[in-house]
């Protein structure tokens, strides 16, 4: 087991202070303080090469569980065990097995170009000079800014400087990567190419990731399994396919008549199914079972002019799980 | 070894590079102390002239000023207030991740970017005192031995003062915000240390007072031992215990860092 987490749980202590001025002083010379749990309980185990979504709404655990994996963050309760390491003892020969890139973090130099940052993670790191310098072609190739790694970080875009801090985040050839927030603010181009770049990493270094991300699309597109989280507690731990199957178990037929039927023949239709019909071409929202047998039922009579079986957009399906995960799982 | 030389020395090389970055910032820094030491020699001009005195406590006024100016120097060789700025707000605001994440022990990376950062005002300061020793020869450095005592304790005063420094800035995980601590060090350790007046013309009880604290290692030591106020056979003792204080002062450090981290909260993004 590459990694194994049991019943992993972290607590923050807190101050409570009312609003203005009188809360402040009240505050000041009484300090009421109160645990919030920010993980409760967590269980996870992966191999090694697997890529894992951490979903959850804001202030559900995500960051946390990836900084304690990381060993920022030293835990409450329980145990986190990544090859065969503590994260939090922060022992050297772990921590050149692992990187982190947060969003909204930044590990560049601000004021030198991001290249004086390679070379610096270079020495850190020990990377041997020839695997330093394929590395970095690798990278900077791959995510196109061979151009900017002379310009000030501070001077690059949200976007490139985000490509910047993933290379030097991964110079090393980390075997666990995690990654939170890795998309946050990039338009869709520079989005998916961080996607595409992430399954070429995993499938070359065989690496591990961790992915937590506001973008449903992020988590579709790159993860297979998924840990959601809600309030810091575990909610599920599976395939991301199937959990978006067991929050809304339809799938949308888009059905277009090649001539348009007569109107009884929709009126009796209507009695066995629900759909909507515009023109020529009949929408129906259904379980998929339900949804097979009015395609059998159509194609019986009709021959389609184009049809086609839709998943649900997942955006709206984990929004409405997000509302009540409880009713869903 | 060499791996670990080359990780410091490159943690060392960035932090120079960055500091080149801003000339403007290195220019005014060099400005503000020569205007210090322009504001010294004002008034201790007026004292000397309206009290008519020639000499106090042993110093003439030449002597004074020597020993005033190399004070100033010093004491800005081994200034950490960029240093602990960042890695202050660093804690507070969770920049520090960027550090625990990586290979690279926290205590050494911040003493390499506190001597990189110093490292243009290390040449600025060694020319002025060169500009010393040449407008006042025999008064710095009388004998050759001299300069190799002043070097050796001026490297222990720069560790020394980060090791105070650290043990500060670790406070943060606990406090969050101890900039108005380190403010508070920095003007007691102003005076204690003889940064701006010299210990030897406070009274004998404070002085044996400071004898015992490492404050008087800072800048006094260095300074007696340029100037060669302090006697040779002195030299052995107090080196003893400049560097037993750093090593207390190093390990505080390492004690308040290792129980300090487990409350960090890891705070931001």
């Amino acid at each position: 087991m590459y990694i194994k987490i049991s019943n992993l749980t972290k607590s923050f202590k807190m101050f409570k202070r009312t609003a203005g001025l009188r809360g402040a002083l009240k505050s000041f010379f009484n300090r009421q303080y109160t645990n919030f749990f920010a993980l409760k309980q967590i269980n996870l185990e992966l191999e090694k090469g697997e890529i894992v979504g951490i979903l959850g709404e804001n202030g559900a655990g995500k960051t946390t569980l990836i900084k304690l994996m990381v060993g920022l963050l030293h835990p409450t309760e329980g145990d986190v065990v990544i090859n065969g390491y503590n994260p939090w003892k922060r022992n050297h020969e772990y921590l050149r097995g692992v990187t982190i890139v947060m969003g909204q973090k930044n590990q560049l130099w601000w004021d030198i170009p991001a290249s004086e940052s390679f070379l610096l993670n270079k020495h850190i790191y020990q990377i041997d000079d020839s695997i330093y310098e394929e590395t970095l072609n690798e990278l900077v190739d791959l995510l196109d800014v061979r151009d900017k790694l002379d310009v000030q970080v501070r001077r690059l875009s949200l976007g490139e400087r985000m490509k910047m801090e993933i290379i030097a985040a991964l110079l090393h050839r980390p075997s666990l990567v995690l990654l939170d927030e890795p998309t946050l603010g990039l338009d869709v181009i520079a989005q998916s190419k961080i996607r595409d770049f992430v399954k070429y990493y995993n499938k070359k270094y065989n690496a591990t990731f961790i992915i937590t991300s506001h973008y449903t699309k992020d988590i579709q597109e790159m993860c297979e399994r998924v840990l959601v989280l809600h309030n810091g507690e575990q909610m599920y731990d599976g395939k991301f396919s199937e959990l978006i199957r067991a929050i809304n178990p339809d799938r949308r037929l888009v059905f277009e008549f090649s001539t348009v039927p007569e109107k009884s023949y929709f009126n009796n239709l209507k009695n066995k199914f629900k759909f909507e019909l515009k023109d020529n071409i009949l929408t129906a929202q259904l379980h998929e079972s339900e949804l097979k047998n009015l395609l059998s039922t159509l194609l019986d009579e009709f021959s389609p002019q184009s049809m086609s079986f839709e998943d649900l957009p997942v955006e709206e399906t984990m929004k409405s799980f997000f509302q009540n995960p409880q009713d869903y799982l | 070894m060499q791996a670990i030389i080359k990780k410091y020395s490159a943690v060392l090389k960035i932090n120079w590079i960055q500091a080149l970055e801003y000339r403007a910032n290195a220019v005014v820094g060099v400005f503000a102390i020569l205007s210090g030491l322009f504001i010294e020699y004002q008034i201790w001009s007026l004292i000397f002239e309206s009290q008519s005195l020639t000499s106090v406590n042993g110093f003439e006024f030449r002597e004074l000023m020597i020993f005033i100016f190399l004070s100033i120097i010093v004491g800005q060789l081994k200034s950490s207030w960029h240093t602990s700025g960042e890695m202050i707000e660093g804690i507070r605001t969770g920049d520090i991740n960027k550090f625990l994440i990586r290979p690279i022990s926290y205590f050494w990376y911040h003493f390499m970017m506190f001597i990189g950062v110093n490292s243009l005002y290390y040449t600025v300061y060694s020319s002025l005192l060169v500009a010393l020793i040449i407008i006042f020869p025999g008064s710095i450095f009388p004998e050759i031995i001299n300069i190799f005592g002043f070097i050796l304790a001026l490297l222990i005063s720069i560790f020394l003062s980060y090791s105070i420094y650290y043990i500060m800035i670790c406070c943060a995980f606990w406090f969050g915000e101890v900039r108005s601590i380190v403010v508070a060090y920095n003007l007691t350790m102003l005076v204690l240390s003889g940064q701006y007046i010299p210990i030897r013309l406070f009274p004998e009880s404070i002085i044996e007072f400071l004898e015992i604290t490492p404050f008087i290692y800072l800048v006094d030591f260095p300074v007696s031992i340029a100037t060669g106020r302090m006697p040779t056979d002195m030299w052995l003792i107090n080196f003893i215990f400049s560097i037993g204080w750093c090593i207390i002062m190093w390990m505080i450090g390492i004690l308040v860092y290792n129980r300090g981290i487990k409350n960090y909260e890891a705070y931001g993004s």
